[in-house]
């Protein structure tokens, strides 16, 4: 089976399931994990094709516009398919027994946001098209909106989501335009052919653009300073969300794709060095952020954060080490985060408490998660035997073997060390200790609940002590796509006494000096303003207020409810812009208009306009300027007959008597008395930009008769209308079989507008009416502000306006 | 709209305008008309019945709610499309065959369903509007 049809299979099947599930509960929640899993089985059967050369498949999607459905599968999408697969094999296990006690309907809904979320995430890592992988990136965005906003009914849940999604759609937003520069500098599209030879697009002026704006994109993605606060908000999702978009797999992505494309990125010798600055700054800023948390998950959140930091700072580092360690970190990092989240949400689903320092004694009533949480604690503290020791031996080496090794090597090991005192807490504060009097355990744990923690947490301690189980097949084919050339790989549990060993223990001596002083330090930077201003959301606070108040400030000014003033400045711009054209131009203003044969009919015709046009402005009432609008209408749909238009007049005719009955049912609802809203100055500028404007259009009508008539297509399509479309009738062949796509486009818009009309205008069954007093004098910009109540009283009364007509 | 007059032809009218709309979409591939036109003549038809007779008269004579005609319509037009896909070309590329009638035969084609389409649409979006301005008007 290949990778498409395997992917398109898992999508139909994602969507499928949950409406089972929400019908059969166990049965439909079990086919959920199978989906999940067989997509899991599917990549772990990739391992050994892999591991040889990059799997490549691909299906033609958009072939005009170059964007084809290639899937690509090299080493580095391989293992993070295998996380995003295995891991939301066990969150939807999971997620099956968090929800439990919701109705069916939420915890299918849920399903399929996580089953669907999974889809979008394998496609994005394994599509080689970057215009695709784009599409699927921002699935998962969307995804994440609607997971974080999950419990809608929750002010700062909807917040949270919309937070998220402003973030990393507005980034998302750069990395498109990225991506556009990096097609049009290369001249593909494709990551493989990219990979492959980048020489056009290092050379191309837009090598420098296209890297700051993926780069923007990432960090939004994965969280990076400065937009490192929507995630630590994002954790308002439900807790199988948090562990599985928010911390293992969908924030990896900004890495992933800094990751993939660094082999072409590091071309430019500053990529690296901001990658490590940016990188060292979010790690800097989540931790001193996460000791000033107090909820389980932000605590985890900010982890993360930093965790994220140092992947990014990982892949600006030069030398071969460094794609070592970021596979090895990513890996390690999904394995142990993911199962400390889905700890922390059996005790915040059992106890309903959030707060760490409330809680405590918990071990005796879940003592599998308790077991499941120190595996991965251990391994999130970097001790041996576990995964996350060897991950952070590299970490070490490949910042001693870099260039940046002072500096980064500092940032690490303080960070490191509030890691450590984070991963020494949450097992801890919880599971350990007096239970506080006020915690209340409404239940235990549960086997859904509990096999996912223990399933990482004890692949992570096998890692650890096996790491040749996924050091050659897994590890090595992934270093070696973002490391562009192959290469070998010791991914060992011991490599002697080395300085990397001496910083370990460093950073384990420090990170039990920081989970003694926990509160000590935590009362320090709590409190601190300062601090909240500087690491917090403020920056997007200011700029949402910034929006509101200028879309405020615009509104009523742009968009004041008066048709005539939307007129004038239409009208006005218009006529700037054909003057401007008109001046602009070489040649006379005005051109000599061809001869034309003198026709009395058609002056007849154009005399009823001129007529109908004037009495329009004329008319006192409103039904007269209706009418004498109309005659000017039939006059020009005359002048279409006698030019040959025979289907252009009998249309404007028709258009023009229902606008007329249209027009006067209209007003039939409206206050006939003429409100003016426009001042007497106002008035005087309308009657000029009137004359201008028909002057300007006056002008350009006679360019387009003196412009020699390109006769190509009207042959065209009268050869070919009978022999090709069966038809005599140019205009309808046209209409429906040469371009029946327009057509079909256009009356799905007219289909569109009657359903907006007919919802629209139900509301004026409650019409607003001017109460009692001073009915025919008020302006029709009063009729709306009338308060609906007067208008349901108004309604029986005869209505005074239609009588006086 | 109380007037006697309007009320007495607005029938013969409303039935001459249809069928005359009618005729104008089906003659419309060789002579001048078609979906659009029609559509138009065919809302006016409803409109004066409307005018005259009231909206639930108009209504029941159009049996379908307007927005179902313009969704019927719009389906038309999308199935008409379909079969170009099953003649492995290009979607809306439109197909013609003869129908024997024993002593003639006359051409139909998917344009026509295509068409027909359009009309429907044509009416019904026209008629969504002006049903609900007529409607609940103070007579």
């Amino acid at each position: 089976m290949s990778a498409t049809s395997m992917l398109l299979a898992g999508l139909a099947a994602s969507v499928a399931t949950p409406f089972l599930a929400a019908r059969f509960k166990r049965f439909g929640g079990a086919l959920c994990v199978a989906v999940a899993a067989a997509m899991f089985a599917f990549f772990l059967s990739q391992v050994g094709a892999v591991a040889v050369a990059p799997v490549v498949d691909t299906v033609s999607w958009v072939p005009a516009l170059g964007v084809d459905l290639t899937i690509r599968l090299d080493g580095f999408s391989l293992l993070f398919a295998l996380l995003i697969s295995g891991i939301g094999t066990l969150v939807t296990l999971y997620a099956a027994g968090y929800m439990d006690e919701k109705p069916d309907f939420t915890r299918s809904l849920f399903l399929l946001y996580i089953l669907l979320f999974m889809m979008a995430m394998l496609a994005t890592v394994t599509a080689d098209n970057l215009i695709a992988m784009f599409v699927f990136w921002e699935m998962t965005s969307l995804l994440s909106f609607l997971l974080v906003g999950f419990d809608s009914k929750k002010a700062e849940a909807r917040e949270a989501a919309l937070q998220s999604l402003v973030v990393t759609v507005g980034g998302g937003l750069a990395l498109l335009a990225g991506i556009i520069l990096i097609g049009v500098g290369a001249g593909t599209f494709s990551i493989g052919a990219l990979l492959a030879d980048s020489s056009a697009l290092v050379a191309s002026p837009y090598f420098g653009p296209a890297i700051v704006l993926v780069m923007i994109g990432c960090f939004t993605k994965s969280a990076q300073v400065p937009f490192h606060f929507w995630l630590p908000n994002a954790m308002a999702a439900p807790t199988p969300a948090s562990a599985y978009l928010h911390s293992a797999t969908m924030v990896k992505l900004g890495v992933f794709l800094l990751a993939k494309l660094s082999p072409i990125f590091v071309q430019a010798e500053w990529f690296g060095p901001t990658l490590v600055i940016f990188g060292c700054a979010t790690m800097v800023v989540a931790a001193v952020q996460a000791l000033r948390s107090t909820a389980f998950k932000a605590v985890l959140a900010f982890s993360t954060v930093a965790s994220l930091g140092t992947i990014t700072m990982l892949i600006g580092l030069d030398g071969e080490l460094a794609a070592v360690s970021v596979v090895g970190f990513i890996t390690a990092h999904a394995l142990y985060k993911a199962a400390l989240f889905f700890c922390a949400g059996v005790v915040i689903h059992g106890t309903g408490q959030p707060e760490l320092d409330r809680l405590g004694g918990l071990g005796a009533k879940m003592p599998v998660t308790r077991v499941a949480i120190i595996l991965a604690a251990l391994s999130a503290a970097g001790l041996p035997p576990f995964v996350g020791f060897i991950a952070k031996e590299y970490l070490f080496e490949g910042q001693l073997v870099s260039s940046f090794a002072i500096a980064t090597v500092t940032v690490a090991v303080l960070v490191n060390a509030v890691m450590v005192a984070i991963a020494a807490i949450v097992v801890l504060r919880p599971f350990f200790g007096k239970a506080p009097a006020d915690l209340h355990v409404h239940h235990g744990e549960s086997p859904g609940m509990y096999i996912g923690p223990l399933v990482l947490g004890v692949a992570g301690l096998v890692f650890g002590l096996a790491p040749w189980l996924i050091a050659g097949s897994l590890l090595q084919p992934a270093a070696s796509a973002i490391n562009s050339a192959p290469m070998s790989v010791s991914f060992s549990l011991w490599h002697g006494f080395t300085p990397m060993l001496a910083l370990s223990a460093l950073v384990v001596a420090l990170g039990a000096l920081v989970t003694l002083k926990w509160n000590a330090i935590h009362a320090v930077l709590k409190p601190s303003a300062a601090l909240e201003r500087l690491l917090g959301d403020g920056g997007y606070q200011a700029m949402m207020r910034g929006l509101d108040a200028g879309s405020a400030w615009a509104t009523p000014r742009f968009q004041n409810g008066d048709p005539r003033f939307y007129g004038a400045v239409t009208a006005s711009a218009v006529t700037l812009l054909i003057f401007y054209g008109l001046l602009s131009g070489d040649g006379p203003l005005v051109p000599t208009p061809p001869d034309e044969p003198f026709r009395l009919y058609v002056v007849a015709a154009v005399v009823m306009i001129v007529v109908g046009c004037l009495a329009a402005v004329l008319a006192q009432s409103v039904v007269s300027a209706i009418i004498a609008t109309g005659v000017a209408g039939y006059g020009l749909a005359l002048i279409f007959l006698f030019n040959g238009g025979p289907d252009l007049a009998l249309t404007q005719f028709s258009v023009e008597t229902l606008f007329v009955v249209i027009v006067t049912a209209v007003i039939l609802r409206l206050p006939l008395v003429l409100g003016v809203t426009r001042k007497r100055r106002e008035r005087v500028y309308d009657v000029g930009l009137s004359l201008a404007f028909a002057f300007a259009v006056f002008i350009c009508v006679l360019w387009i008769a003196a412009a020699p008539f390109n006769a190509a297509l009207p042959e065209y399509f009268a050869t070919v209308s009978y022999t090709e479309a069966f038809g005599r009738n140019v205009v309808n062949v046209i209409l429906v079989d040469f371009r029946s796509l327009d057509t079909f486009g256009e009356i799905a818009v007219v289909a569109l507008a009657a359903i907006a009309a007919w919802a629209l205008l139900r509301a004026t069954g409650e019409k607003p009416k001017p109460s009692g007093k001073g009915a025919p004098k008020a302006a029709p910009k009063a009729a709306p502000k009338a308060a609906p109540k007067a208008a349901s009283k108004g309604a029986k009364e005869p209505a005074a306006p239609t009588q006086e007509a | 709209m109380n007037s006697v007059i309007l009320s007495a032809t607005a029938r013969i009218f409303f039935t001459a305008m249809l069928l005359v709309s009618i005729w104008i979409l089906f003659r419309g591939h060789n002579e001048p008309g078609g979906g659009f036109v029609g559509g138009l003549m065919g809302a006016a038809a409803f409109s004066i019945l409307a005018f005259a007779s009231g909206v639930p008269t108009a209504r029941r004579a159009l049996i379908l709610h307007p927005i179902v005609l313009a969704g019927v319509g719009l389906a038309l037009a999308a199935l008409s499309g379909l079969p170009g896909l099953f003649y492995n070309d290009s979607y809306l590329l439109h197909h013609w065959g003869y129908v024997p009638l024993g002593f003639t035969e006359i051409k139909v084609g998917t344009t026509m369903i295509f068409d027909l389409g359009v009309y429907f649409v044509v009416v019904g979006g026209i008629l969504s509007f002006i049903f609900r301005l007529y409607e609940e008007q103070p007579v």
